[in-house]
């Protein structure tokens, strides 16, 4: 049986080995972008296909996906959901997360099954602590690259060779970052390196197309991870549980397949 | 075979002493294996995890932050482990109330070793510990009960090989131990800030990550650039190659701390230890347990 714990081990043992592999996740976001639904996350509301709520969405974290206007955008992150390749890791929303419901819709629009599926959440729930005791302290091995929003303060981190930013609605506004960055990697013979995404959706594409451009390099969409080393803010819950302490139960969260 | 058992294997300095001590008894040809209960120790020494921990006849075993209640308990580690809080708080009360009417056997079918590796003694958290055949302490400094009518002997933990580098860098602090309230962490970091450090490296395993949000993630915004955060490296000569100072706030008699700074010609700032004996050889360590083990 898959298991959560071991999954993450995975990933440390190959960073150890210095073995390249990419990490790519699919969480609700992309899951809804999977099924074409119209998704805006901005402080004004959220909206999910024809559900709207209160919006709770920082600048950084705005979104907005029009199944019409960007399919574009959506095409590329079906290719990077149904990319195959050694070592290529896909994180999807687990059952437990999103319900049964959607976790097998993924199954079935993926097609064959891929033996590097995982969990979306690896990195985070009752893995958090493991990522930052354990992983984290293995990013100092490589020379790091880190793509990440503009507003990020990445002095704390002491393994970064280069950064790329983006701003809001990266997916969109910034997918030409993607050709820049390969041109980078090309120019300067960059081998046995470490990407770090923090960058939403745009993540997704950019770990696809660089994994599939060059498979020299390790790539890991660490999302929201560390966000309190670069001074950006706890609005996940699992951060607030971890860093300061606030009630819930997502760090005992040990996910299920 | 000479099995360590203990409650916690992650990257703390506690672990990585065990790590050596297995790997020195394994050199000497005394078969010994570490479990614990986390994987950081895995690929280290011989190991394995609690979980797959069996008690055998003639077993030398060496206990390190796990409660027993009794030589018996030795079968159940992994249990006692994982066991939940209220349990726990519940099996000690249980465990006391025969504990005040007549003391514990010791075994007879296996030898059972204590280990404090910080703690003192007096204050361990275990509820009895006269089912132990020998108590184990790494420091002359940690207090040893004079009640304690059980054998107990001193000695250090193994020091790591390393050496002076032939490029050190200049005014680049380190912060070595658990980033925790306890081991006053943030006091460390702006000693060496103040003291005109140009850089604090953070080699620490992070033990309380509310505390560091507290009182070390405002530290980075006060002195933007200066403070780096590593966390646990397992490479210690590397630790001690990129750092020309080390800074600490708290006194702890069995920390290798200072020895291994001058080993690789640290400067070390921190409380004066007042133990000035001529440290003991990794040689001379293994000879005091292989006496106190019988081997």
């Amino acid at each position: 049986m898959k298991s959560f714990i071991d999954d993450f081990y995975k990933l440390c043992d190959l960073l150890k080995a210095g073995e390249p592999f990419a990490f790519n996740r699919f969480s609700d976001g992309e899951l809804y972008i999977l099924q074409n639904k119209e998704l805006i996350l901005d402080s004004s509301q959220v909206k999910v296909g024809e559900k709207v709520t209160d919006g709770i969405y920082k600048d950084e974290d705005h979104k907005r996906f029009h199944p019409e206007e960007h399919s574009f955008y959506r095409d590329r992150i079906v290719e990077a959901f149904r990319f195959q390749k050694k070592n290529y890791f896909k994180g999807l929303s687990c059952r437990c997360c999103v319900g049964e419901e959607n976790f097998q819709w993924q199954l079935d629009f993926h097609g064959n099954y891929d033996k590097n599926f995982t969990w979306a959440n690896l990195l985070v729930n009752g893995n958090y602590p493991r990522f930052i005791c354990e992983m984290y302290p293995l990013f100092n091995n490589y020379k790091t690259v880190f793509v990440c929003n503009e507003k990020a303060d990445l002095s704390v981190l002491p393994f970064i060779a280069k950064d790329f930013r983006v701003g809001y609605n990266a997916m969109i506004n910034d997918y030409g970052l993607i050709e820049t960055i390969k041109k980078w990697i090309d120019e300067n013979n960059i081998e046995a390196y470490l990407f770090l995404f923090s960058a939403s959706s745009f993540s997704k594409m950019a770990i696809h197309q660089f994994y599939e451009h060059s498979d020299r390099n390790t790539y890991i969409d660490v999302g929201t991870t560390l966000n309190p080393f670069m001074n950006m803010r706890l609005d996940r819950t699992y951060l607030k549980s971890f860093w300061l302490g606030e009630k819930g139960k997502d760090l005992d969260k040990i996910c299920i397949w | 075979m000479i099995k360590i058992v203990s409650g916690t294997t992650i990257p703390v300095g506690s672990t990585v002493a065990l790590v050596n001590l297995c790997n020195q008894f394994n050199a000497k040809d005394y078969k010994c294996i570490l479990y614990g209960p986390d994987r950081w120790h895995l690929d280290k020494c011989r190991s394995a995890l609690l979980e797959d921990f069996k008690l055998q006849n003639n077993d030398i075993i060496i206990v390190h932050d796990i409660s027993l209640s009794s030589a018996s308990d030795v079968c159940k580690l992994p249990a006692l482990v994982t066991l939940p809080q209220k349990n726990y708080l519940f099996k000690i009360f249980k465990s006391l109330m025969p504990q005040m009417i007549w003391r514990k056997p010791k075994p007879d079918h296996f030898t059972l070793v204590l280990t404090c590796q910080g703690r003192d003694i007096s204050r361990n958290r275990l509820p009895r510990i006269d089912f132990y055949q020998k108590i184990h302490a790494v420091s002359f400094l940690q207090q040893i009960s004079n009640k304690l009518k059980i054998s107990n002997f001193i000695c250090p933990n193994m020091v790591d090989d390393l050496i002076t580098s032939e490029h050190k860098p200049e005014m680049i602090a380190g912060i070595i131990g658990s980033i925790c309230k306890q081991n006053n962490t943030a006091t460390s970091i702006e000693k060496a800030l103040q003291d005109g450090m140009k850089t604090v490296i953070i080699y620490s395993y992070l033990r309380d990550p509310i505390y560091y949000f507290k009182e070390i993630e405002p530290l980075t915004r006060k002195y933007p650039g200066k403070i780096k955060f590593y966390g646990f490296i397992d490479n210690k000569q590397n630790m001690y190659d990129s750092i020309s100072d080390v800074y600490c706030s708290v006194k702890k008699p069995w920390s290798m701390v200072a020895q291994e700074c001058l080993l690789t010609n640290t400067r070390y700032h921190g409380p004066e230890l007042s133990n000035n004996s001529e440290p003991m050889t990794n040689e001379q360590i293994f000879l005091v347990w292989k006496k106190e083990l019988g081997l």
